[in-house]
């Protein structure tokens, strides 16, 4: 017994191993392949050079201890300076060579210099740039999906539920035409309504310009405490036996009135403000995902429902809930898992367009204004990241399906 | 997917039209089709070429709503009104008088015509055109308005210095534009400003203290002073001052142009535009253009877009994934390793690089996609459908009687493939849609063809305040995108319908 559960982790390790090569493999590729194409067989690099020499024409045009020189001294004068700078950013050498070089910085994340953009604290590194940035995309996208995705699974549940009912065809209906529009677009469209024709939200940006001035970071949490006050206040109600529902609607009450006073009595500042702002461009991420989670799970949870297993459960004398959640979701899950891998890895690239809509100064609109003003380190960076990102996410699916999933155990051994 | 019962590409599309979504998307679709058809026919494409072209715009209001939008305010907003030159018909009535007193040659020409006015919204601009043919001296040019309330009033005095040779063409390099709503300070219509002044004060509506608070100094436009149709055209009482308060005088106003010309040869034409406030069935965009001509043209450009993107990426990974499914080993293994390695790309950051670096078009945008394309889910799809179909019974009774690997492929099952890969097409099609709006949204897109995704990347460029008040800019193309997509997703889910008996009936 022990061997077995031994050799089945084994066999779990060894998959997740060659999958880990594979996809280090495809990152080195994929970020050659992005040096090549953002280096436009050559074009950036001749951009980049071009620039180098008006700057330096314009420098040495503004001293007049230069002008004074001879003409063949200030030429020499000048080659020596422009060659000295080609070469000390590395323009004078082949690009084959020097794409080796590119793709080897980017794997080490050693991203070079900014030739335009900067951080907050004015520093032109590309890593700091990018990682001043990240944290705010990966709080939105996160938070965004993570609400889909829970929203999603327990719409889809109910759809099964109710399958073919009035309630079924039309969330049905509604998931398949939501997921194909991107966020990009509701955002708009949610711009309009919300923060223009209603006036209830902020249209766009990270916080209020001037920004409020911060209190402790404790305080940006109570949404979170409430949500999760929400959501066990519906669990202890929904599933405990009647004498406890009490405690439900206490726990409920809580949950709500910490929303209030967070809400009406907690000064504004910072967090808040962010918080604030990050409303409208969630929902817009949150509503072109969830269709995608209830479509996928109402339909794999209908055809788990026929399996023999499920039959036995509702045998047993089981509570159709508790058939749905313990054996029917569990079965389904591995292929709600996989089949979301696109709709994550098409979020992260997608914020392109959804962070410039709502001007929201995360890594999509850092994209936006690198392309904007040719800044090629800068998006050379920022592709390496979002590489990355879609590879730890890969990476992350793979691990929770094999996790999930006891037949990964049983075929990799 | 479980593979049912064999249903051919056909039945399948039979099948699926029946229910209520394929229905619905049957429906859609074909609107869009007889769009796509008939907008060609409706708007020549010659039109469509102009859509960059400033000039072919001029005579539209700018940034107006469409025109039942007059439902929502409750005011009848005015159309705009063309007053053609002389020699059309409704065009302005042309006098011209020559003669000679003491050798010196005169000739006096007088252009004159009315307009109806009965909305309850001044107009948004006011513009004169003016061609003038004269000998060795300029002509004297001015212009009057005249009111229903039986006022006159001067709107500018001018000597022109551009000749036109023949007056009954108008050559726009010949043309003066009085601009009577944005006049700048050098121009002669600023001029309207101070015969509009004096006429007010001639008729004790303001003093000169008070024009003065209201324009504070000659180019100062800071504090949201009258504009010169309102004034020309409200009620003449104190009310008019204030743009919020100023009533329309509406009735028969005429305007009139007077040319004292010092030579025999003298002559002019004139033309006017009163702006109206709303415009067509969409409105019209920051350049004066029509947008409804845009929202059309979209269509076709749309679903050609999709639907090509969508057949070859579709139809290419499909034929991969059966071969990888078919051949097995290392043919397999090279195309589903190729497949996860797309699947990591970051598509959109590379799109948008080449965007940036080669501002390609319409097709080569399309061949960049399908490129990115080739492998990918509906590979994997394909393989695990064709895995499933080569275990049946007609597969070994085609090997039995000595069919070729390729021929089984074609003939047997690619076949069985088809109808899902359709499902797919139907499903792939609004992510190419949206693909090429993503690069339009960013200015990345082709410039010579207007899209939906332009339409929308225009009015983001235009300045975010842009979604508050001009809607229709903003509204319409998404509306237009989601619609295209929302029937290509509803199809694709009646075939999966069709083709997962499962989710039809337990």
């Amino acid at each position: 017994m022990t061997g077995g559960c031994f050799s089945s982790i084994m066999g779990v390790v060894w998959h997740l191993a060659k999958r880990a090569i594979f996809l280090v493999i495809t990152f080195i590729l994929a970020i050659y392949a992005t040096v090549v194409i953002a280096n436009g067989g050559g074009r950036v690099d001749q951009i980049l050079k071009d620039q180098i020499y008006t700057d330096l024409k314009q420098q040495y045009a503004r001293n007049p201890a230069f002008q004074r020189l001879p003409p063949q001294e200030q030429a020499r004068q000048f080659n020596i300076s422009y060659n000295s700078i080609i070469e000390a950013q590395g323009l004078n050498e082949p690009f084959f060579q020097k794409s080796f070089r590119y793709t080897f910085n980017a794997l080490q994340l050693n991203l070079g210099r900014a030739t335009q953009l900067h951080s907050s604290d004015l520093s032109m590194r590309v890593s700091d740039i990018i990682f001043e940035r990240l944290p705010r995309s990966l709080v939105l996208f996160t938070v965004a999906n993570v609400v889909a995705a829970v929203f999603g699974i327990w719409l889809g549940l109910w759809m099964a539920r109710k399958a073919l009912s009035a309630f079924d065809r039309g969330m049905t209906v509604l998931s398949v035409t939501t997921f194909v529009v991107p966020p990009w677009v509701y955002g708009i469209l949610f711009i309009l309504i919300f923060a223009y024709v209603f006036k209830v939200f902020p249209a766009g940006g990270l916080t209020s310009v001037p920004p409020l001035p911060p209190s402790p970071l404790i305080l940006a949490f109570p949404p979170l405490i409430a949500a999760g006050l929400l959501g066990a206040g519906y669990v202890v109600y929904a599933r405990l036996r009647s004498k406890y529902r009490l405690v439900g609607f206490g726990i409920l009450g809580a949950g709500a009135a910490l929303l209030l006073v967070w809400g009406l009595v907690l000064p504004a500042d910072y967090f808040k403000d962010m918080e604030w702002h990050m409303i409208l461009p969630a929902a817009a991420v949150a509503f072109s995902v969830f269709g995608s989670w209830s479509y996928t799970t109402r339909n794999l949870v209908l055809q788990v429902m026929d399996e023999d297993f499920v039959f036995a459960a509702r045998a047993k004398g089981l509570k159709e809930r508790d058939v749905l959640s313990r054996y029917v979701l569990r079965a389904a899950s591995p292929p709600i898992v996989t089949s979301l891998a696109l709709t994550l890895a098409a979020a992260w690239t997608g914020a392109i367009i959804t962070e410039t809509v709502f001007q929201y100064p995360g890594l999509g609109l850092l994209f936006y204004e690198a392309i904007s003003l040719f800044d090629a380190p800068v998006v050379i960076g920022l592709t390496t990241v979002y590489a990355l990102l879609l590879v730890v996410t890969v990476f992350l699916l793979d691990v929770t399906y094999s996790l999930l999933d006891p037949r990964i155990k049983a075929l990799r051994r | 997917m479980a593979i049912s019962a064999p249903i051919g590409l056909k039945a399948a599309f039979l099948e699926a039209a029946r229910t209520k979504s394929g229905l619905a998307a049957t429906a859609m679709l074909g609107f869009l089709i007889l769009l796509a058809v008939l907008v060609p026919l409706l708007v020549p494409f010659d039109v469509v070429r102009q859509w960059s072209n400033p000039g072919q715009w001029s005579d539209n209001p700018k940034l107006v709503p469409p025109e039942w939008s007059e439902v929502f305010t409750g005011k009848r907003q005015p159309r705009t009104v063309i007053i053609p030159p002389a020699g059309q018909s409704g065009g302005f009535d042309h006098v011209r008088v020559s003669f000679e007193v003491q050798g010196q040659n005169y000739t006096i020409v007088v252009l004159k015509q009315s307009f109806d006015f009965q909305a309850d919204a001044f107009p948004s601009e006011i513009s004169l055109y003016m061609t003038t043919m004269f000998g060795s001296k300029s002509p004297l040019v001015r212009s009057w308005l005249t009111r229903p309330d039986g006022q006159e009033v001067q709107l500018f005095e001018d000597t022109p210095s551009l000749r036109a040779s023949n007056v009954s063409q108008f050559r726009p390099a010949d043309v003066i534009t009085y601009s009577l709503t944005y006049p700048s300070f050098k121009d002669p219509s600023y001029q309207v400003y101070a015969n509009v002044k004096q006429w007010l004060i001639s008729n004790n509506v303001t003093t000169s203290g008070e024009w003065g608070e209201l324009f504070p100094s000659p180019t100062g436009f800071y504090s949201n002073p009258p504009k010169a149709q309102v004034l020309l055209m409200a009620q003449l009482n104190h009310s008019m001052l204030d743009p919020r308060t100023a009533q329309v005088l509406k009735g028969k106003y005429s305007i009139r142009f007077e040319v004292d010309g010092f030579s025999s040869v003298d002559d002019a034409n004139a033309r006017a535009v009163v702006f109206g406030t709303v415009y067509g069935l969409i409105g019209t965009d920051d350049q004066r253009r029509d947008l409804l001509i845009a929202l059309l043209w979209g269509a076709p450009v749309a679903l050609a877009f999709g639907l090509a993107g969508a057949l070859a990426t579709v139809l290419i990974q499909t034929l991969l994934g059966a071969i990888s499914g078919w051949y097995g080993g290392a043919v397999d293994e090279l195309v589903q390793r190729t497949a996860d390695f797309y699947l990591i790309i970051p598509t959109l950051p590379i799109l948008i690089l080449i965007g940036i670096l080669y501002r390609p078009s319409l097709i080569l945008i399309l061949f960049i996609l399908v490129v990115f394309g080739v492998v990918g889910a509906t590979t994997k799809v394909t393989r695990s459908i064709v895995l499933q179909v080569k275990e049946e019974q007609f597969i070994e009774a085609a090997r039995s009687y000595g069919a070729s690997r390729g021929r089984i492929l074609f003939r047997y099952i690619l076949p069985r493939v088809m109808p899902y890969t359709f499902a797919l097409i139907a499903l792939t099609v609004p992510a190419f849609i949206f693909l090429e709006a993503s690069l339009s949204f960013l200015g990345l897109g082709d410039p010579n063809l207007p899209t939906w995704g332009q339409l929308l990347g225009n009015a983001y460029g235009a300045g975010p305040a842009i979604f508050y008040t001009f809607w229709w800019w903003v509204f319409f193309p998404a509306a237009g995108i989601i619609f295209t997509t929302v029937a290509f997703a509803l199809l694709g889910y009646a075939f999966d319908k069709v083709l997962n008996p499962r989710l039809r009936e337990q």
